[in-house]
């Protein structure tokens, strides 16, 4: 074997915390309306390309204002472009967010949950097309977090993107989760998921929350899609890996458990990075499947108890 | 419920196939170009479109055509469905049809049925080996470009273990058959081989075992996205192997995706290279190609160019029906922009193949070797 043993882990780890990320607010949604939202694999894709978009137009002014800032681009070895495109990709997306949850999901809110995911099957459609009409078909690369290049750890090679999109996504994941657990807003955010009707009762606007709920999804999205379009390349037709990733993270992890989606999202990236490195990728793929069918076979809640009892 | 689903979703995605609906006059000849313009293969598809699109609006003087374009995105069902619609619109002369094997193999019986001549740039070398008198292929199959790759790799570079990774779709099995055979009848069989799904992001798996093997050359049969990440992520494991690449990476948009140093030491087989070569008639087609589309155009597009052109000689030539269009091309000898194209009696027009390789300095390849008439079929 050619790599060791934690070198296929440090890109397991990677690969896994991008995939937490994108679970995550796949989560968000099915906690707060309790339908699937099959656009997320394509809202991953759309924040990829807006952080290329954000790189390109931020590029030509940073790079005449603030030289040693200028990222884009393979091999370039500025520093820091990054550290403000994420948050703009996240606030774009955000906003991206609200819309979908306006047009897709607030006019069929009181129809059957099939109706909702038809909906987000749609939207995922468009995103793609419209990804393919404005950006065009050919893979693109987004910016790195902080800079191109590696560094040597002992005998591994530790890629410094990798390691910016484990932190960012801890980051982010734990932020997603003490913003739940401990602020006002997150309590309101778990009532409107667990019950709507009582909620309004006590005077949560609903309809609020859910649109909030969206917005941070969406953002989480995004953030997922640039952390990945540096190191993996962004192309229009990305977004169905993404969101097969995603729905077996969450079925795996507990349906509606944040905290199962994110362990299963790791569990699956270390997975088939190690059965790729041992066995095959095609053998990989095959086993991962297997092994939901045994989780839903023999523990058909997920790893953690699933919270929600339905699944679409 | 779910049957509702996939009933919706058909509807959405055949709702927006066609790009561009133009109702074909009577008097005109119909030529639909059915491609696949989203997903997995779009940039090659996109590629072919371009080139057909230009070479139709250039048609010769007398001849008047009328096109649409429709895309056939990634699965068989939809280019059937494509190509069903275009016959329901008109009598075609000719289509373009997709480079993607896997569709080929779909429509090309239903064109044999329909009389209808598919023009692709399709690699599959089954695709040819059908019998369908219908199917001309203008970009070489992997009879002819695989010949090329594997001599590059073993007479020009030495190669003695060369590890080769593929992709798992039809053009990937049917390449690495090609080169499994090619390389073993060289005398340097594969030391290693993996298949990658399209979906694959991470390759350092791969790339351990590879290593492992101790190849003295990589050989890549992959599309351009997975062709710019193997490239990548060999680069950064530290592989310094030379790396013969399939045709995905004479792209000028898989070129972009890579830094010029990390393109250092390597080569891809191709048809041709526009924007590497230096003849006028070239210059202009690129010249042209980038006006009109604002991009660079890469083999896919001038193979199609070509291909389309032929059936417009054939049209200015008094050929007015598909039939006619048909026994033309598999009759005559057509001098194009990237090579001389004559059918070998299968439907194989492409005869040529190139290699092109990066100096590690610009995302510019030059041409490093020619391979005429691979298969002595002209």
């Amino acid at each position: 074997m050619g790599a060791s043993i934690p070198q296929l882990l440090v890109n397991g780890v990677a690969l896994g915390a991008a995939y937490a990320l994108i679970a995550l607010g796949f989560v968000l949604v099915i906690n707060a309306v309790g339908a699937v939202n099959f656009a997320q694999g394509d809202l991953v894709m759309a924040g990829g390309f807006v952080a290329v978009a954000i790189a390109e137009y931020l590029t030509p002014w940073a790079s005449e204002n603030l030289p040693e800032l200028a990222v884009v681009g393979p091999g370039s070895s500025g520093v820091g472009l990054g550290l403000v495109i994420l948050p703009l990709t996240m606030v774009v997306m955000a906003v991206l967010g609200l819309l979908f949850s306006a047009l897709a999901y607030a006019p069929l809110r009181h129809r059957p949950p099939v109706s909702v995911f038809i909906s987000t099957i749609a939207v995922g459609l468009i995103l793609q097309y419209g990804a393919n009409a404005v950006f065009g078909p050919e893979p693109r690369i987004g910016p790195p977090l902080v800079v191109n290049g590696s560094f040597a750890l002992g005998p591994i090679t530790v890629s410094i993107q990798q390691l910016s999109v484990i932190l960012a996504a801890g980051c982010l994941i734990a932020g997603t989760g003490l913003l739940l657990s401990r602020s006002q807003l997150g309590r309101q955010l778990r009532a409107v998921a667990q019950d709507p009707e009582m909620a309004e009762a006590i005077g949560i606007s609903a309809g609020r929350c859910i649109a909030i709920t969206f917005a941070l999804a969406v953002a989480l999205a995004g953030s997922a899609g640039m952390l990945l379009s540096n190191q993996f390349f962004v192309a229009p037709s990305d977004g169905g890996l993404f969101m097969l990733k995603a729905y077996i993270a969450v079925t795996l992890g507990g349906w509606g458990r944040l905290d199962g989606a994110a362990l299963a999202a790791l569990l699956i990236g270390i997975f088939e990075v190690m059965m790729a490195a041992f066995v095959s990728y095609v053998m990989a793929e095959a086993l991962l499947y297997a092994g939901v069918l045994l989780v839903l076979l023999v523990r058909p809640s997920g790893l953690l108890r699933e919270t929600i009892q339905r699944r679409t | 419920m779910i049957r509702r689903v996939v009933l919706l979703t058909a509807l959405a995605a055949l709702a927006t196939i066609t790009t561009s609906p133009t109702i074909a006059n009577a008097k005109d000849a119909y030529i639909p170009i059915l491609v696949p313009i989203t997903g997995f293969i779009a940039l090659e598809g996109t590629a072919q479109r371009n080139g057909a699109i230009q070479a139709l609006e250039n048609a010769p003087e007398g001849v008047t055509v009328t096109y649409e374009v429709s895309d056939t995105s990634t699965s068989p069902e939809v280019a059937v469905t494509a190509l069903h619609r275009a016959l329901e619109r008109g009598k075609p002369v000719a289509a373009a049809a997709s480079i993607f094997g896997t569709q080929m193999l779909a429509m090309a019986p239903i064109a044999q049925r329909a009389g209808v001549p598919l023009i692709t740039v399709s690699g599959t070398a089954k695709l040819t080996e059908l019998g369908n008198p219908y199917i001309f292929r203008f970009f070489p199959g992997d009879e002819v470009v695989k010949v090329a790759h594997a001599r590059y790799a073993v007479e020009v570079l030495g190669a003695k273990r060369p590890a080769l990774l593929y992709q798992t779709t039809s053009y990937g099995q049917s390449g690495r058959a090609q080169l499994a055979k090619i390389l073993k009848d060289l005398g340097a069989p594969l030391v290693f081989e993996e298949a990658l799904a399209p979906s694959v992001k991470d390759m350092l798996p791969a790339l351990a075992k590879l290593r492992a093997a101790k190849p003295d050359v990589i050989l890549l049969h992959l599309h351009s996205g997975p062709t710019a990440l193997a490239i990548r992520q060999a680069r950064e494991a530290g592989i310094d192997l030379p790396v013969v690449a399939g045709s995905a990476m004479h792209q000028p948009s898989t070129a972009k995706l890579l830094a010029p140093a990390q393109l250092s030491g390597v080569c891809a087989e191709s048809a041709a290279s526009p924007i590497s070569e230096s003849d006028a008639k070239l210059v202009a087609f690129t010249k042209e190609f980038r006006t009109r589309f604002h991009t660079e155009p890469d083999a896919f597009a001038l193979a199609q160019y070509d291909g389309i052109n032929m059936v417009l000689a054939a049209l200015k030539d008094g050929a007015d029906n598909a039939e006619q269009v048909r026994d033309w091309l598999a009759g005559h000898t057509f001098e194009g922009l990237a090579m001389t194209y004559k059918s070998d009696g299968k439907g194989n027009m492409a005869h040529d193949a190139l290699i092109v390789c990066y100096d590690g300095a610009s995302l510019l390849p030059t041409i490093a070797k020619r391979y005429h008439n691979v298969d002595g079929a002209l």
